[in-house]
């Protein structure tokens, strides 16, 4: 883990953020599984909306929606849903800083998280600036399958990484 | 009844299949459970679009028959991915899985999801196309729709809950 890493989760410890997440996790009834309830249906609308999309490009799915506009479509819903899961994930981050900032997965899953989220972003704003930008031609065509292929990839590993933030000793401490 | 049901034996000889031990102590179960995970969202992710277009709150452009018919078999391969890997992490547990109230929880609205989706597809949908391209969905339509969306919402709840009570 780099060493701004360990110093963010250092500098978390014993703040007043982690004061006011823990009061929240540990006062509020229910509060753990339904914070993590909302951090996973903000992943349903990452499949629903940007995975979708990818598959689509790809011409794997949803073969009568065009690619413009479903891209102008389904963008909205991945910002407002990566917006709510930062939220609904910082109330951890902020738990237990170090059980992210001094963890390897947590390192993996930001290093699949911000190529994703760069790839999804240079999409939608290439898609802004003419009609059916990606399928102008035959190159733009084939660099939108190759982003899609990339970013399908990323987006599952995200998810893949976030699970596996519990479960870290299996890979760094095998039996 | 249920509880002879819920409390027999034989949910702990399904905890001691080799198959059971070989998932609980070793890597096999976070991969499974971070399958599940991407399964699951991938359930609501592709059923959110159906739901939302009988709500008539999005998607309207296009026919519900056609959101249906490229969309639910995303749905349903999703499922099938997250129940066998569900089955998987179950039987390491069988026995506390089953008296556990988030799991009963679980069960319950997923059958209520199931019940939800067939009264669709077989009452609702063989008339779908009187409103196939309406913007404005009856109310029969907002009701299931809605009710898919809750339901599922549930169903993630119920089924993230559980481990916090094993």
């Amino acid at each position: 883990m780099p060493e701004f890493m360990t110093n963010i989760g250092d500098l978390l410890t014993g703040s007043y953020l982690q004061q006011g997440a823990l009061w929240a996790l540990g006062n509020i009834p229910g509060f753990p599984p339904i914070i993590q309830t909302v951090h996973i249906l903000g992943i349903a609308v990452v499949m629903g909306s940007i995975v979708l999309l990818d598959l689509r490009v790809l011409g794997l799915a949803v073969p009568s929606q065009k690619i413009g506009e479903m891209t102008e479509r389904v963008m909205p819903w991945l910002w407002w849903a990566l917006a709510s899961n930062f939220i609904s994930g910082a109330f951890f981050l902020f738990g237990r800083p170090n059980r992210y900032f001094n963890n390897p997965v947590f390192g993996w899953k930001l290093s699949f998280l911000i190529p994703a989220i760069l790839l999804a972003l240079v999409f939608h704003v290439m898609s802004k600036t003419q009609t059916n930008y990606w399928e102008f031609n035959t190159r733009r065509i084939w660099t939108a399958k190759c982003i899609a292929l990339v970013s399908l990839g990323l987006w599952i590993m995200v998810a893949m990484a976030g699970r596996w933030i519990a479960y870290s000793e299996y890979i760094y401490f095998p039996a | 009844m249920l509880n002879t049901f819920l409390t027999s034996p034989k949910w702990i000889d399904i905890e001691n299949w080799p198959i059971s031990w070989e998932i609980g102590g070793t890597w096999l179960f976070p991969l499974l459970e971070s399958i599940h995970v991407i399964a699951a969202a991938m359930v609501v992710g592709s059923i959110l679009w159906v739901d939302m277009r009988l709500l008539g709150l999005a998607s309207t452009r296009y026919a519900i028959s056609t959101l249906n018919r490229e969309l639910v078999p995303w749905t349903w391969g999703a499922f099938t991915v997250a129940a066998i890997t569900g089955f998987g992490m179950f039987i390491t547990r069988a026995a506390s899985h089953v008296l556990n109230p988030a799991f009963q929880w679980k069960i319950f609205l997923l059958v209520l999801a199931g019940l939800n989706m067939v009264y669709f597809h077989y009452r609702i949908y063989r008339h779908i196309g009187q409103w196939d391209d309406a913007v404005a969905t009856p109310t029969q339509l907002k009701i299931t729709g809605g009710l898919s969306l809750i339901l599922w919402a549930g169903v993630m709840l119920a089924g993230r809950w559980v481990g916090h009570i094993v």
